[in-house]
C-alpha cells in the first residue's frame, strides 16, 4: 500500500520552477532518499510533504488523505532538521516531550513516553541538560527523539547528518538504519550525499533541475542509470562519460570517440546513429593491455586500491581503479581496454536517456576493440 | 607558582596597549570621574549657586533631604513615571516589532516611519504635543468632543491625574521606537527552523509566540528594560517642558527637583546631594545591567 503519494506535484517560486511534475509512490515502511545536487528541488519536495511549503500544482497524499491544505501539525509526520532546530531554552526532556504537550497528552503518559524514547536513544543521563551543553551527535539524537516520541506515520529527515564529523556520520547512519528496521515506519530522507542514500535507502529518488530523474533501488540506480545525469552523479569516483558518435555496421553498433572504439549489440530498438555518449565506471576499465593509449596524470592512493586518472588524446580523462600494490608514476604511458559488457550508452545531451538494455541481459557479450 | 617573565616583545606590546587606551582613559576621567567626584564633594557643602561660595556642612544635606517630604514625594512620582512609561514602551515596542517582523507590504516604509518619534528633538515633540493637548484650541479635545466622548474640554496638563497620564503617554510615544529597533533586531536572528519545528510539533500561533519567540526575546528584553529604566528615571527635558513638574509638584520627578534646588533655590550643595542619591538608586539598575551583559558574554 502506498503511504505517501506525489501526483503531478509542482512548486514554483516566481518564475523559477523548483519542483516540476513530480510523481512518487512511496510504500508503507519504505526508506526513501531524495538525492541530488544543491537546488535540485529535493528539500522543497520534503518541505511540501511537511506542509512548510505549499505546492502550486498537483496533489500530495499521506495514507488515504490529500494533505495539500492540512497544517503541518495535523499531518501525522515528524521532521528532523539539518540544524536540529532544538528549542534552546528547553531541557532535553522538555524538547522531546514538547510535541506530546502540544497534543495535550496527559502528563503521566507524556513522561512515560519521553522516558521510553530517551532510553532508546541513550539520552536518559542528559534529560536535564540544555541543547547548548550537548555535542553535535547528542543534539542529533535529541532531534530524533523529538520526532520519534509520538510515533508518527511518516518521518522526514532533512540532511540530518551533514553537520556531523565523518566518523560520527558513519555511526549515526548505522543507527538510523537499525532504527528504521526496528520501527518499520516510512522514512523520507533528503541528502546530497550519495553514500548515505546508497547505504540506507530501499529506493532512491534522484532529482535534478526540479525533475525526478530516476526512482529505483540503490543497486539499479548504480547499475542501470536512467540517463546520463544519474550515471554521472552516482558513484565515487564518478562514471567516465565519453562524448562521441554511434554508427550501425553489420548488425551491430559501434561507438567512436577520438582514440576509442567500442562495439555493442545491446542497444534498444529506438537507437539512432549520430552523436551519443558512452559511460563506463572506473571498474570497467582494464589496465595493462588494450587498444587505448594514455598517460597517467594523477594517482590517488586510498589504501585498498589506487584511483588512476589517465589522459587519453589531448583532453579526455578516464578514471580507473587498480590494485593498491601496483605503483604508478605520473607521466607513465599506459594501455587500457574498455569492457563493453559494462559500458552504458546515452543519447546526446546532459540528461540524455540510456540507450542500452540492462547490463545483465543477454546479447551484451562483445569485447572492446 | 611559576613566575612568568615577559619577553621584550611582550613588554613592548603592553606599552603600546597602554599608550592606545591612554587618551580614552584621560577623556573618561575628565568627563565622568571628575564630575562624579565633584558632585559628591559639593554635596558636603552648603553652596549659594550664583557665587559658588560655600561652607562645609558634612552630611547635613543628606539628613535634611531624607527628612523632607518633597524628596519622598518626588521619588514616588519618579517611580510612577518610570514604571508607567516603561511598561507602555515595552508593550507597544514588542507589539510593533512583531507587526513589523511580518511580511507586510509596507514594511520598509513602516520601519523607517516608526523611528520618527525617537529621532525628533524633544523640544519640538513637546511643543507639538502641547498644541494637541491645549484645552482651548487643541485638536484632541476638538476630536473627542466631535466624537461625543466628552461634553467639556479636558485639561490634560493642568490637573491630576491627567497630567501624569499625559506625561507617561508622551514618554511612551517618544521612546517606544528604541524598544522596536532592539526587539526587531533580535526577532530577525531567531532561526525560522525553530518556528517550523514548532509548527510540525503542533504549536499554533499563540503557542509559537510563548514557546519560541518570547524565550528568545528574554535576554534582550532584560537589557532593554534596564537601559530604559535608567534613562527614564533620569528623564528631565520631556517632563520639564511639558508640565514643568506641575500642577504644583504633581509631576515633579527627582531630576526636576535637582534642577529646582540648583537654579531656582540656588542651593548647589543640596542639589548635588539629590543627584548623588539619584545616582545610588540608578546604580542598582546599572549593576543588574552589567551583570546581565557579562553573563551573556560568558
Amino acid at each position: 500500500m502506498a503511504d505517501v503519494v506525489f501526483s503531478s506535484v509542482q512548486k514554483q517560486f516566481g518564475s523559477f520552477m523548483a519542483v516540476d511534475n513530480l510523481n512518487l509512490d512511496i510504500q508503507q515502511g519504505e526508506f526513501i532518499s531524495l538525492l541530488g545536487p544543491s537546488g535540485c528541488g529535493k528539500t522543497t519536495t520534503l518541505r511540501m510533504l511537511a506542509g512548510l511549503e505549499f505546492p502550486t500544482g498537483g496533489e500530495i497524499k499521506i495514507g488515504d488523505r490529500v494533505v495539500n491544505d492540512v497544517p503541518p501539525g495535523e499531518r501525522d509526520i515528524a521532521m528532523v532538521f539539518q540544524s536540529y532546530a532544538l528549542y534552546p531554552h528547553m531541557s532535553v526532556g522538555q524538547n522531546i516531550s514538547y510535541p506530546l504537550k502540544k497534543r495535550r497528552v496527559p502528563k503521566a503518559e507524556r513522561a512515560a513516553m519521553m522516558a521510553k524514547t530517551a532510553e532508546m536513544l541513550q539520552l536518559t543521563p542528559l534529560l536535564d541538560r540544555k541543547p547548548k551543553e550537548l555535542s553535535g551527535g547528542q543534539q542529533q539524537r535529541v532531534a530524533l527523539g523529538r520526532a520519534l516520541v509520538r510515533d508518527p506515520k511518516v518521518f522526514l529527515l532533512d540532511e540530518p547528518l551533514s553537520n556531523l564529523d565523518a566518523k560520527l556520520r558513519g555511526h549515526m547512519r548505522t543507527e538510523l538504519i537499525e532504527l528504521h528496521q526496528r520501527l518499520g515506519r516510512t522514512m523520507v530522507y533528503v541528502t546530497h550525499d550519495q553514500l548515505e542514500a546508497m547505504t540506507m535507502s530501499d529506493r532512491i529518488a534522484v532529482m535534478e533541475g526540479g525533475k525526478l530523474q530516476q526512482f529505483a533501488p540503490p543497486k539499479d540506480v548504480y547499475r542501470e542509470p536512467a540517463n546520463r545525469f544519474v550515471a554521472s552523479f552516482i558513484g565515487t569516483p564518478g562514471m567516465n562519460i565519453v562524448d562521441g558518435a554511434l554508427r550501425h555496421e553489420g548488425g551491430r553498433w559501434i561507438f567512436e570517440a577520438p582514440g576509442i572504439s567500442v562495439g555493442t549489440q545491446n542497444l534498444g530498438p529506438e537507437t539512432r546513429p549520430g552523436n551519443a555518449a558512452m559511460g563506463i565506471r572506473p571498474e570497467g576499465l582494464s589496465f595493462g593491455e588494450g587498444p587505448i593509449e594514455g598517460i597517467v596524470q594523477l594517482v590517488e592512493q586510498t589504501g585498498h586500491e589506487n584511483i588512476v586518472v589517465v589522459l587519453v588524446g589531448t583532453d579526455m580523462r578516464l578514471t580507473g581503479r587498480t590494485a593498491a600494490d601496483r605503483v604508478w608514476r605520473a607521466g607513465e604511458s599506459v594501455q587500457l581496454s574498455i569492457d563493453s559488457n559494462q559500458a552504458h550508452f546515452f543519447e546526446d545531451g546532459p540528461n540524455g536517456i540510456r540507450l542500452n538494455r540492462p547490463l545483465s541481459s543477454p546479447g551484451n557479450q562483445e569485447a572492446a576493440q | 607558582m611559576t613566575q612568568k617573565t615577559k619577553t621584550l616583545l611582550e613588554r613592548r606590546y603592553s606599552m603600546l596597549g597602554l599608550l592606545l587606551i591612554a587618551p580614552t582613559v584621560l577623556v573618561f576621567c575628565a568627563v565622568i570621574v571628575y564630575p562624579l567626584v565633584s558632585a559628591i564633594y559639593l554635596s558636603l557643602f552648603k553652596i549659594f549657586t550664583p557665587t559658588l561660595e560655600g561652607t562645609w556642612v558634612g552630611l547635613d544635606n543628606y539628613r535634611t533631604l531624607l527628612a523632607k517630604g518633597e524628596f519622598w514625594t518626588s521619588l514616588r512620582t519618579n517611580l510612577i513615571w518610570t514604571v508607567g512609561t516603561l511598561t507602555l514602551q515595552i508593550i507597544f515596542g514588542v507589539g510593533m516589532a512583531l507587526v513589523l517582523h511580518q511580511n507586510i507590504w509596507f514594511r520598509s516604509l513602516a520601519r523607517s516611519l516608526i523611528l520618527f518619534p525617537y529621532f525628533i528633538s524633544t523640544v519640538v515633540a513637546v511643543l507639538v504635543w502641547k498644541w494637541l493637548f491645549n484645552d482651548l484650541y487643541g485638536i484632541l479635545n476638538h476630536l473627542m468632543m466631535s466624537a461625543g466622548l466628552i461634553d467639556w474640554p479636558l485639561d490634560y496638563l493642568g490637573t491630576m491625574p491627567n497630567a501624569m497620564i499625559s506625561v507617561i503617554l508622551v514618554g511612551a510615544w517618544k521612546y517606544f521606537p528604541f524598544v522596536v529597533i532592539a526587539v526587531l533586531a533580535r526577532l530577525q536572528t531567531i532561526p525560522d527552523h525553530l518556528y517550523e519545528a514548532a509548527r510540525i510539533d503542533g504549536a499554533g500561533p499563540i503557542a509559537r509566540f510563548f514557546d519560541v519567540t518570547l524565550p528568545q526575546l528574554r535576554e534582550v528584553l532584560v537589557v532593554i528594560i534596564m537601559l530604559r529604566a535608567i534613562w527614564d528615571f533620569k528623564e528631565f527635558d520631556l517632563i520639564f517642558l511639558l508640565t514643568g513638574g506641575g500642577p504644583v509638584t504633581s509631576t515633579q520627578t527627582l531630576p526636576l527637583l535637582v534642577y529646582k534646588e540648583a537654579f531656582a533655590l540656588n542651593q548647589m550643595g543640596m542639589a548635588s546631594a539629590y543627584a548623588v542619591i539619584m545616582m545610588l538608586i540608578m546604580l542598582v539598575f546599572m549593576i543588574i545591567y552589567i551583570r546581565r551583559t557579562r553573563s551573556e558574554d560568558s
